[in-house]
């Protein structure tokens, strides 16, 4: 009974801890992408509420808090309230999966816990495609029953784009698992340590370079970011599939929508880019005669990684224009679907020719 | 070998990393444009157009003459005048009523063209956002009060000391001079 009641505060307290990184991160997020895209830009982004803008994003937290919340005549009230949370917790659920660093276990009043590694499933990978897919039933059916025509363009956009796109991340990834015989994410990390070379994207026999450009460009489609943001192009839909949102609703569309930003950045850096693992064999803590302190580096090189991707995301959206409704349909299946496919095949061959270890 | 170079350029994104490093390069160079408003302002230039306003002479006099012509120039209809003779002075005209609807002013510097005796001045301002739209209907005072507040020092021009132009400075009784 106490180990129990211990283990279940264990996982809560982790629950709580990863809730409120990801949290915090996203608050980052949409902080440092008007920076970002204001600096690319030649403009200087927030800059009044505290210094240099820091506090914005509570400043827009607290303000989004206070506004009255509207539901439009006409709607359907019971999906215009399950839509914003059908969007967010599919998003926040699959950081369940991920491994922040090292598995190190820590005994604690007898029992061993892992504290990087919230739970080890061994269909890691396979848990938040199914759940990132359910994300997108959030933006239909928001854009659905909130009786406005602008909303139910948005969502069948959303619909066409998000299924388009999640078959080029589904297909993207089976290259990996090939090289790492796992669906475990945990495993397929571990398995990527001893210097950046072992990473996936360089790794040999096969490496994965075509899969990482087709995972990343199909997880910014996925995330309907700039240049593919048909759901909400604002210069042909008002606000695409959150129009008639206001108060905390939007506000859990906005957080799902970074929140999936920080999901498909953590999985192309947990698949492709070694996760936790530094670029080079070992630690650095280990060289100066401190392994115990080797989580610390695990854990920077994953914030690291993870903030590489996502500043690419701000990058990409200060460069690009958003792309034609047809020209998006024609380059998820003609273009990224045929590469994705091939790489599969040619990383089964070499697979089979060179096995591995 | 020219369409090879085509199809790898198409390949690798070419078109889209010379964006990129476009925008990368603004990011490392960062230099703003913009300047924070409120705290910061910009220098106008000097023939910047801002605020009309009705000038006076050193003496305090209006130099308005009750013309009209500003009212003629205006392409918007923002001038009223309501021209009457000087009390006591049967030769002389004065404006006795001078209204600005700025609402549609735009700007163009004609009636202070237009003025035969220089009585009409563009300041500097701009700031003249309100809450009610009414405000921005101008009576003279109102004017007056821009033209004393945005020319303290009024210099005279060379050519309205002409005789001729010179006949209409008069000073009125009732408006009291100007303290030096």
């Amino acid at each position: 009974m106490t180990e129990l009641s211990l283990r279940l505060a264990v996982s809560l307290a982790q629950i709580a801890a990863v809730m409120g990184v990801v949290m915090l991160t996203v608050m980052i997020l949409t902080l440092a992408e008007r920076k970002v895209l204001g600096w690319m830009q030649d403009r200087m982004g927030p800059m009044e509420v505290g210094p240099y803008g820091i506090l914005q994003p509570i400043a827009d937290g607290l303000k989004l808090f206070f506004k009255e919340d509207i539901v439009p005549a006409g709607a359907n009230k019971f999906m215009f309230s399950l839509a914003p949370i059908l969007a967010m917790v599919p998003a926040l659920i699959g950081f369940a999966v991920i491994p922040f660093g090292p598995s190190n276990k820590v005994e604690l009043f007898g029992i061993s816990i892992e504290p990087f590694v919230i739970s080890d499933i061994n269909i890691g990978i396979l848990y938040i495609l199914a759940f990132t897919s359910i994300g997108a039933y959030g933006i239909i059916l928001g854009g659905w029953a909130s009786n406005s025509k602008y909303s139910l363009l948005g969502g069948l956009r959303s619909a066409a784009q998000v299924i388009s796109y999640e078959l080029n991340v589904g297909l993207a990834i089976v290259g990996v698992l090939i090289l790492a015989g796992s669906l475990s994410l945990v495993k397929i990390t571990a398995s990527q340590a001893g210097g950046f070379w072992h990473w996936y994207v360089f790794a040999l026999p096969a490496p994965q370079i075509f899969a990482f450009v087709v995972y990343v460009i199909s997880a910014v489609a996925e995330t309907n970011r700039v240049p593919f943001d048909l759901p909400e192009a604002e210069s042909e839909l008002v606000a695409g599939f959150f129009t008639e949102y206001s108060g905390m609703r939007f506000a859990f569309f906005f957080i799902a929508e970074y929140a999936n930003m920080v999901l498909v950045s953590c999985v192309a850096a947990a698949l492709f880019l070694g996760g936790w693992t530094s670029p080079w064999p070992g630690t650095i803590p280990e060289y100066l005669g401190m392994p115990q302190l080797a989580w610390v580096e695990g854990i920077f090189m994953f914030t690291v990684k993870v903030y590489t991707f996502l500043f690419l995301f701000f990058w990409l959206r200060a460069t690009l224009p958003r792309l034609r409704y047809d020209q998006l349909m024609k380059f998820g299946w003609k273009v990224m679907l045929p590469i994705a496919l091939g790489n599969i095949v040619v990383t089964s061959i070499a697979v089979y020719l060179f096995p591995r270890g | 070998m020219q369409t090879f170079i085509a199809w790898f350029k198409t390949i690798i994104f070419y078109e889209i990393l010379v964006g990129m490093k476009a925008t990368m390069s603004h990011l490392l160079h960062y230099k703003p444009v913009t300047v924070q408003y409120p705290h910061e302002k910009r220098t106008l230039p000097d023939n910047y157009r801002g605020m009309l306003g009705l000038l006076r002479y050193d003496d305090g006099t209006e130099k308005c003459v009750g013309c009209d012509l500003c009212e003629a120039a205006c392409p918007s209809r923002v001038i009223h005048v309501v021209s009457a003779e000087v009390p006591g002075e049967p030769t002389k005209r004065y404006s006795k009523e001078y209204y600005m609807d700025m609402t549609r002013c735009l700007f163009c510097g004609m009636c202070v063209d237009a003025c035969p005796v220089d009585a009409l001045g563009m300041s500097r301002e701009f700031e003249w956002a309100v809450y009610d739209k009414r405000q921005l209907q101008l009576n003279k005072a109102q004017l007056l009060a821009i033209g004393d507040r945005a020319f303290p020092v009024r210099e005279k021009r060379l050519e309205l000391q002409h005789p001729n132009v010179a006949f209409f400075n008069v000073s009125f009784s009732h408006v009291p001079p100007k303290p030096n």
